[in-house]
């Protein structure tokens, strides 16, 4: 008799559905579709050119006047003036603040075109070309596909490889890699306060 | 028979139907019951490439009906010649995890509750502490000074513990490394998920919530298809993408440059000048024997 009672009991909690309640789950907002996107950090001149974007930053003798290099004026710390014409420009390209010639990277007498230290002239268009005059072994990496990005195809039999150049992530005169929002992390089921979720520390 | 007796084995009776009808219940609100056809399925490696049309074609339909999205769903082999492995720049990474959500797109994952292959860890500078890292971290900018990141997802092991328990066959390794798993075959006993020392499986609780409008159609029947309840998955390497030629979702997307994927067997591939010419310092738990296909590895 016990045991139809237990019974009883037993299916009338299940039909009641006292216990294993069906979860509810908490609504998650989707991610922003910004944090989906394979676009790169910045867009680079042949980027540009592709694109048909507007080229007028890269018509320097709009300004400039042909034949006569622009003069460079420094304050008495030796820190490079930048005239408002070039606001945008921040020179962070180095950690001490000595690479602060304009000249180290531009021609000085065809301003379109760029100069490595030791005198090649290189196009806009090819820039990677004067950044690995001076950083060799990153250079080499990139080259071998270890350091930047790729993006299309891994075996170039069926598609093409997309390697983008330096200045798609780097600003050429203020180079530190640019740090970013992260994309919302894992939603807990059940959530623990963050203080909770530190892991302890060694000291 | 007594009438006591009688009256007695009857309530029984009908209190035990009762119950037993009450815990069928959750059958009834079963809303994927197989239909004949899948339930006859044959093992994925005994399928003739006629059979496969069918099955594939019987995926599309049930996609379509439940997701309203028609996919184009193919069984893409492994290339002959190729060995995928994965590298991982610890020096870049900045810990945005746009990965996690690259992967979460391309592989039809469930939004919620929330199915994420790869999971970003934040450590402290000058240690390697993974049980002491931190998923929740949340700064207005990453990177955070004193921090490194370490995403962890399937390593693809050479030698891997999942595929051993698995009791019925339904998750194996594929001759360019791959480890993948047949749905359809999955019994949902989790003891995959209970062997990977990476805890890089995942366990379908419930129906996988996809909203229609971000569906990924392009599909393959052992990578990206929509899981069932009841099953598990895992990362497959985009085997959708790389069995196609492309690179993975996860490095399309890296802002970094950190990630890099390809095949080992070809001595010109990114992947095997990092082997050869960096600091390539770890396969993550080396010291268990799995042998992992992804390395994690330094500048300088």
């Amino acid at each position: 008799m016990a045991l139809s009672v237990a019974f009883v009991a037993l299916a009338a909690a299940f039909a009641m559905n006292l216990v294993g309640h069906r979860v509810s789950l908490k609504p998650i907002p989707l991610v922003a579709t910004n944090f989906l996107s394979t676009a790169t950090v910045r867009q680079a001149y042949p980027d540009l050119v592709r694109a048909g974007a507007d080229l007028s930053d890269f018509d320097c003798y709009a300004c400039h006047e042909k034949g006569k290099p622009p003069t460079l004026r420094y304050d008495g710390n030796g820190t490079l003036i930048i005239p408002k014409e070039h606001s945008d420009i921040v020179m962070g390209h180095g950690r001490h603040g000595r690479n602060n010639n304009c000249f180290n990277c531009h021609n000085e007498t065809d301003l379109t075109l760029l100069q490595t230290r030791d005198g090649r002239k290189v196009t806009f268009s090819n820039s990677q070309l004067l950044c690995g005059s001076c950083h060799g072994p990153t250079y080499e990496d990139w080259e071998a596909g270890a350091h930047g990005r790729t993006s299309g195809y891994w075996d170039r039999s069926l598609g093409p490889m997309d390697r983008k150049i330096c200045v798609n992530c780097h600003n050429p005169h203020s180079p530190h890699f640019p740090g970013r929002k992260p994309a919302p992390g894992p939603h807990l089921l059940r959530p623990v306060s963050i203080a909770s979720a530190e892991p302890e520390s060694d000291n | 028979m007594s009438r006591r007796s009688f009256l007695r084995t009857s309530a029984v009776v009908t209190a035990g139907l009762a119950a037993l009808a009450a815990s069928l219940k959750p059958l009834m609100e079963m809303n994927d019951f197989p239909t004949a056809e899948r339930f006859m399925q044959k093992y994925y490696k005994e399928l003739t490439p006629a059979d496969m049309a069918k099955v594939l074609k019987r995926i599309e339909n049930e996609v379509e009906k439940q997701y309203g999205i028609r996919p184009h769903v193919r069984d893409l082999k492994p290339m002959d010649g190729v060995e995928f492995v994965y590298c991982l720049n610890l020096t870049r990474c900045i810990g945005c995890r746009k990965c996690v959500h690259a992967c979460v797109a391309e592989n039809n994952e469930s939004r919620n509750p929330e199915i994420q292959y790869i999971r970003v860890l934040e450590m402290t500078d000058g240690s390697l502490d993974v049980y002491k890292a931190r998923h929740n971290y949340n700064p207005e900018m990453v990177p955070e000074k004193g921090f490194f990141y370490m995403p962890v997802q399937c390593q693809q092991c050479e030698n891997p513990p999942c595929v051993k328990v698995c009791p019925v066959h339904a998750t194996w390794q594929e001759t360019d490394g791959i480890t993948v798993i047949d749905y359809d075959w999955c019994i949902g006993c989790r003891y995959c998920e209970a062997a990977c020392p990476y805890w890089a499986r995942r366990f379908n609780w419930t129906k996988p919530e996809i909203p229609k409008d971000r569906i990924n159609p392009e599909m393959s029947y052992l990578g990206n298809r929509p899981r069932r309840q009841g099953v598990m998955e895992k990362c497959h390497f985009c085997i959708q993408r790389t069995r196609a030629g492309r690179y993975p979702a996860c490095v399309e997307v890296c802002p970094a440059g950190a990630r890099k994927f390809g095949n080992i067997r070809d001595p010109d591939s990114e992947v095997s000048y990092i082997l050869k010419n960096k600091r390539v310092f770890i396969q993550l738990k080396e010291e268990l024997g799995t042998s992992p296909r992804f390395f994690y590895y330094f500048d300088v």
